[in-house]
């Protein structure tokens, strides 16, 4: 495999792989008084 | 009250449980989604919360007062609270690093005070640096 191929791989293999992306993922509330 | 929270804006879906008392909000995927509103919504539908805790990415930087933020956008940052765990990502403030943690912005103050102020600004106590990338 030469250098091109190993580079174009290399690039596939960052975009498909999960980023942490910065915002709230879930919020969670303990409430009282619900009927 | 359901529907008074996915009413708000940034607001997926929301789950509650009536046995434990128990909502969870799941934010939709852009997560632009504002706590102190969910608090505030919640108390104007005339239910008191016992405790908001959440999930959230961000960066790590100071204010001008030296507090550390998680920022997580320009328009979005929480002041952490400080303890074990805060202290414990100080090295991690202004550089690239996301990290994802799970903390408590908000919990009713003990006795029996009428109404909490929700209006207060939150601060995020962390309990669990779950990632940092």
């Amino acid at each position: 495999m030469n250098r091109k191929h190993l580079a174009l791989l290399l690039l596939a293999g960052s975009i498909f792989v999960p980023q942490l992306q910065a915002q709230i993922k879930h919020v969670e509330m303990r409430v009282e008084g619900m009927t | 009250m359901k529907q008074h929270l996915q009413r708000q804006s940034g607001v997926a879906n929301v789950d509650v449980s009536l046995i434990d008392g128990k909502v969870e909000i799941t934010p939709k995927e852009d997560g632009k989604i504002e706590p102190a509103q969910l608090l505030k919504a919640t108390y104007d539908s005339g239910v008191s919360v016992a405790e908001l805790d959440m999930t959230a990415a961000g960066k790590l930087l100071k204010d001008t007062s030296g507090n550390l933020v998680l920022q997580l956008s320009p328009n979005q940052s929480f002041v952490l609270a400080p303890n074990e765990l805060s202290k414990g990502l100080e090295p991690l403030v202004d550089s690239s690093t996301v990290v994802s943690v799970r903390g408590q912005l908000y919990k009713k103050p003990a006795g029996k005070q009428k109404k909490a102020d929700v209006a207060a600004p939150l601060k995020l106590l962390i309990l669990e640096v779950q990632k940092k990338e």
